[in-house]
């Protein structure tokens, strides 16, 4: 496990300093200052609470994320580098890199990565702006305002079976609804699940269709919290109300929205379910050619439909590493620009 | 305008006790406000409204196209279908068990640790938070597996345990609370109650919950429909005797013939709970964000 | 190297409990014992045993009423099925559980696709029914499919999937083909290229809106369940680029989808479905169980147009098992519930359910299909073409990965020249790609 030590140990820097950006960490350096107290006990105890509180805080949360979620991600670590099927879990055989290397040398991985990128880009991007904008709506003062709150968190609710049903009837070849729109437009019918293009936008229209919502209130939270003196007094400079929310709301919630763009871009690398329903039998493959296969059906696929653990592990730390290449690119922008300035 | 210039009122604000949107300032809706929410709603509810419509039909018919865009009278006799083949009874109470406790653990432990994140000077607590992060990026269908070995090696395969240990807290909780907090919970209150001498769990309870509680409405919120429709993990470690509403609506529509009609009728079951809970504090919910104001 | 999970996992479980300090346990620990078969309690009183069956969607015991039968039978039974319905779950979990030794159905169902891989890596794990029941009620074929190198059967047969040719009567009339199910069986006799020629006629005066078939991957499955040898040999060798059976069933496949006959719908899926209901394809390939499903989802509009006709060699297509695991604590309850389950007369019962046509030959006499369906179907003699069918399916031998090497053949390379326009060449390229990543070569 040193090597993934070692690797967490850089971006941990890229954190500080990503979160150096935000003003809310900057304060929360300053805010330690404790009156210093004569030598009581009393005095004692509060250095002492002080100094084991935060501990206390985050121990909870480490110690069963620890037990029942780091150990089992740490077993498919092992797995990554044996030779394991699901059907004789017993027998594992070292395979060193073996299985990182055949990914490499894989067009169905480079496949999945590019969809997973533009899929992540078709759906993410459209999401976020779209949660936004009904936040900021939902954040009027409205005429049953908990019923509006409510029915934009049912594509979440909903259940994705029967949300799945209803987008293939909508995208199918013969006789759906959207080829039909189409057709009165003139268009010719395409093959959603089939074509390139379309199967991605395809799937992308489930995932924005039910993780807007979500984010939506996620945002609304947010700016739930902004103190509304700041708009006031906005107003007073004679602000419009989309000035006010491009220079109130949007710096106020951006820890938030680095939030949401952090979890989507996670959530878009993972994304299995939706592409999987939606290509119906052998979803997995994610379209004849693959179309629309993104790196976490891929890892389904391998693991659970072909039963190849130690390679539908290695997919899974191989998006780790990606996303932690990521992470450190941005790091590195950030630091030049920073210089450059 | 710049942001800078903004900077000033808002720090004054804060000190003057901090006036909030919810407190009876907001900016009233326009007539355009309710005609885009109105498309978003329609296409939000679609789905829902035609697995209704499905539930009402007969699996023939809903074969045929066009499909059905009205209700038909098939709908009781569906849902009962759906509960008695279901047993949904039992997988009720489990859900609520699982889903609840999981909630508020979630809530609870991810608002300490967020907070400590965001407010507290620790040692590696920046290396902790990425750890957290970072393990969000691994996905968590292959753990499954060694997961059940697991706890079957404790005695527990098929109890409730097994579903709900693994859920208790979530990286994303602490995560969002920690973002949260980061710009809602003003540091110098933090410090005001210190000077005041309060312990840390006097600031927690009165300064830190009363500023997250928008947040933790909401993490309550989603974790709760995340515990209610998680399938994978619960479809492996639990069966039909000891069932999940999930793991329960697994047994619909068998036969060589699924019965659609049938299946979308326990869809409908399983998801008006969560509508019915939406609603019952969903009001709640919007009161906690309005007297969000702070007491400390 | 090898290791042994075991240790390791139980190193696990107690760092996990040492870790869990507080009492989070106490309020959901309430469930009793540890959670292998006999944990529901239910109804029964002391004495009485619940045996628990894990099956995966298709099986219809409990719509049959046999569940119901078999506890009125024995007074000390309680049966309760657990139902997975998508086998592409079902059978991952029923490994993990295997392999745990905790968990397990006191019957487990064994879908065929899985059932090699069962007998290769899980036998060890399962009780061994053969020495249970007269082995030779079932077909020779069935049988060996359950049963190890040495001698072991691990699980009995329930039904098979027996092929005929299911057609719409009305279009080939309109489209001046015969009619007659006995003509029909004869002009495409011993070959699918044959049945694909059938085709070729009908798309030259094909009524409007509708093809001959409804898509080239049901001719493939339906003429690769007939040969002799499929994606592997006898001793477990991969054989599927050298298959003269694999080669067969998809140039026939190719034959499809290069001349428009087929209706290009992936079977199962909600346009499908619409396709049985709007008539849009006038034949398709159909194992047993599906003549249940073409007559629901055809609905009334089908009601006497549809009819029968043998298929143009025996074949077959689905089918399971049942086995005991060894890790449930009922084994001999369980084993007298499998055989009462898998003896032809439960078999014929299932039968005039559903159509699930027997694995026991002796059950063909009897066999008598539901009145409605026999008159859907034009009055076709279905037990007896099915029957016929039945009693030629040559042995086959199945592999580990059969079921993804064959997704890799249907859903990659057929998909993608009847759907995409690619060459057969091109297409069969994609499969080939596709299984050396199976294989994990």
């Amino acid at each position: 496990m040193s090597s993934s030590k070692q690797a967490l140990a850089h971006p941990a820097s890229s954190a500080e300093a990503a979160s150096g950006t935000s003003p809310g960490a900057a304060r929360g350096a300053r805010g330690r200052g404790a009156p210093a107290a004569p030598d009581s006990w009393r005095s004692r105890l509060y250095r002492w609470d002080m100094k084991a509180s935060p501990y206390a805080f985050v121990a909870p949360f480490f110690i069963l994320f620890g037990a029942f979620s780091l150990v089992p991600l740490l077993y498919t670590a092992w797995y990554s580098l044996h030779d394991v099927q699901l059907s004789a879990l017993d027998h594992q055989t070292w395979a060193g890199l073996d299985n990182y290397k055949n990914l490499l040398s894989s067009d169905f991985f480079w496949n999945a990565l590019k969809n997973t990128l533009s899929i992540g880009v078709i759906s993410t991007v459209p999401q976020l702006l779209a949660a936004l904008a009904l936040a900021h709506l939902l954040n009027y003062k409205l005429r049953g305002s908990t019923m509006w709150r409510v029915v934009m968190l049912t594509p979440y609710a909903t259940s994705v079976a029967a949300a799945t049903l209803v987008f293939t009837l909508l995208y199918s070849w013969d006789g759906g609804m959207v080829n039909w729109v189409l057709h009165f437009f003139g268009v010719d019918p395409v093959n959603w699940r089939e074509s390139d293009w379309g199967s991605q936008f395809a799937v992308s229209s489930i995932v924005i269709w039910r993780w807007t919502g979500y984010n939506a209130l996620i945002y609304l939270a947010a700016m739930q919290a902004i103190p509304a003196d700041l708009y006031e007094s906005a107003a007073i400079d004679g602000a419009n109300r989309w000035q006010q929310f491009r220079h109130v709301t949007i710096p106020q919630l951006r820890p938030t929205i680095l939030f949401t763009v952090v979890v989507s871009t996670i959530g878009a690398t993972q994304l299995f379910g939706e592409p999987l329903l939606f290509g119906g039998v052998s979803g997995s493959k994610g379209g004849s050619e693959h179309q629309y296969q993104t790196l976490g059906l891929y890892m389904y696929d391998q693991g659970w439909i072909i039963g190849n653990l130690g390679k539908a592990s290695a997919i899974a730390w191989s998006m780790f590493l990606i996303l932690l290449i990521i992470a450190a690119v941005n790091l590195l922008l950030t630091r030049r620009l920073r210089k450059s300035q | 305008m710049t942001t800078t210039e903004l900077t000033l009122p808002r720090e004054a604000g804060r000190r003057r006790g901090r006036g909030r949107m919810g407190a009876g300032k907001q900016l009233h809706a326009g007539p355009l406000t309710y005609v885009v929410l109105t498309v978003f709603a329609l296409v939000s509810l679609a789905p829902l409204v035609w697995t209704a419509v499905a539930a009402s039909r007969t699996d023939r018919r809903l074969a045929q196209t066009p499909p059905p865009l009205w209700f038909g009278g098939n709908l009781f006799k569906n849902l009962q279908a759906a509960w008695d083949q279901a047993g949904l009874g039992t997988a009720m109470l489990n859900s609520v068990i699982v889903a609840g406790t999981i909630t508020v653990s979630t809530v609870l432990f991810s608002t300490l640790a967020g907070f400590a994140f965001a407010k507290l000077r620790f040692r590696f607590s920046g290396v902790l938070l990425l750890l957290t992060i970072g393990t969000m990026m691994i996905p968590p269908q292959l753990a499954v597996v060694p997961l059940y070995l697991w706890m079957s090696d404790l005695g527990w395969s098929n109890q409730l345990q097994t579903v709900i240990l693994p859920s208790l807290v979530t990286a994303f909780g602490t995560f969002f609370m920690r973002q949260y907090l980061v710009q809602a919970l003003p540091t110098e209150l933090i410090e005001a109650a210190r000077v005041d001498g309060a312990s840390s769990l006097r600031i927690v309870w009165h300064v830190v919950f009363p500023a997250a509680r928008p947040a933790m409405a909401v993490l309550g919120l989603l974790t709760f429909v995340f515990a209610w429709n998680d399938f994978l993990w619960p479809i492996i470690a639990l069966t039909q005797q000891n069932p999940t509403v999930q793991v329960a609506l697994n047994s619909l529509g068998t036969g060589y013939v699924p019965d659609q009609a049938v299946i979308m009728a326990g869809a409908l079951l399983g998801t008006l709970p969560l509508l019915v809970a939406f609603l019952l504090f969903g009001k709640q919910i919007v009161g906690g964000i309005m007297q969000g104001a702070i007491k400390g | 190297m090898r290791t042994s999970i075991r240790r390791s996992h139980r190193l696990m479980a107690l760092t996990a409990v040492a870790a869990l300090t507080t009492g989070l346990l106490a309020g959901c620990s309430s469930d009793s014992d540890d959670g292998t078969s006999d944990n529901s309690g239910g109804s029964g009183g002391s004495g009485r045993i619940t045996l628990t069956i894990g099956t995966f969607g298709v099986f219809g015991y409990k719509q049959a009423g046999l569940y119901d039968e078999y506890m009125k039978l024995h007074k000390d039974i309680n049966i309760k099925e657990n139902v997975t319905t998508r086998t592409d779950v079902y059978w991952p979990k029923v490994l993990t559980r295997l392999q745990a030794g905790a968990g397990t159905d006191d019957v487990q169902a064994i879908e065929v696709g899985n059932i090699t891989e069962a007998v290769q890596t899980q036998a060890n794990k399962f009780v061994d029914l053969g020495k249970e029941v007269d082995k030779s009620q079932w077909l020779d074929w069935k049988l060996a499919q359950a049963t190890t190198k040495d001698g072991k059967t691990i699980g009995l047969g329930t039904d098979i999937g027996p092929m005929a040719i299911c057609y719409r009567k009305d279009l080939f009339k309109k489209a001046g083909l015969e009619t007659d199910r006995n003509k029909l069986a004869a002009q495409w006799k011993g070959d699918w290229q044959k049945y694909v020629d059938v085709g070729k006629q009908y798309m030259k005066k094909a009524p409007n809106g509708t093809k001959f078939v409804d898509s080239a991957s049901s001719v493939y499955n339906a003429a690769l369940g007939g040969a002799e040898t499929r994606y592997y040999d006898k001793d477990g060798n991969i054989v599927w680029d050298k298959s003269d059976g694999v080669k067969k069933s998809w140039d026939a496949a190719m034959a499809v989808a290069t001349s428009d006959m087929s209706a290009k719908l992936k079977q199962f899926d909600k346009p499908w479905d619409q396709g049985f209901a709007n008539g849009t394809f006038a034949s398709v390939a159909c194992p047993a169980w599906m003549i249940g499903y073409i007559e629901q989802k055809s609905g009334d509009a089908g009601k006497g147009n549809w009819d029968v006709a043998a298929a143009p060699t025996a074949a077959n297509w689905g089918g399971s098992f049942l086995g005991v695991p060894t890790a449930g604590k009922h084994q001999k309850e369980a084993i007298e519930l499998v055989k009462w389950l898998t003896a032809p007369e439960q078999q014929a019962k299932v039968f005039a359910k559903q159509a699930s046509f027997p694995s026991t030959p002796s059950a063909y006499a009897s066999l008598k299909p539901a009145a409605d369906t026999t008159a859907y179907f034009s009055n076709a003699p279905i037990t007896q073409i099915f029957a016929d069918s039945a009693k030629t399916i040559p042995v086959q031998y199945f592999g580990v990965k059969d079921q993804p090497i064959n997704s890799a053949l249907t859903d990659v390379g057929i998909l993608q020249v009847e759907q995409k326009g690619k060459s057969p060449e091109q297409g069969w390229d994609a499969a080939k790609n596709e299984i050396k990543d199976v294989l994990g070569q």
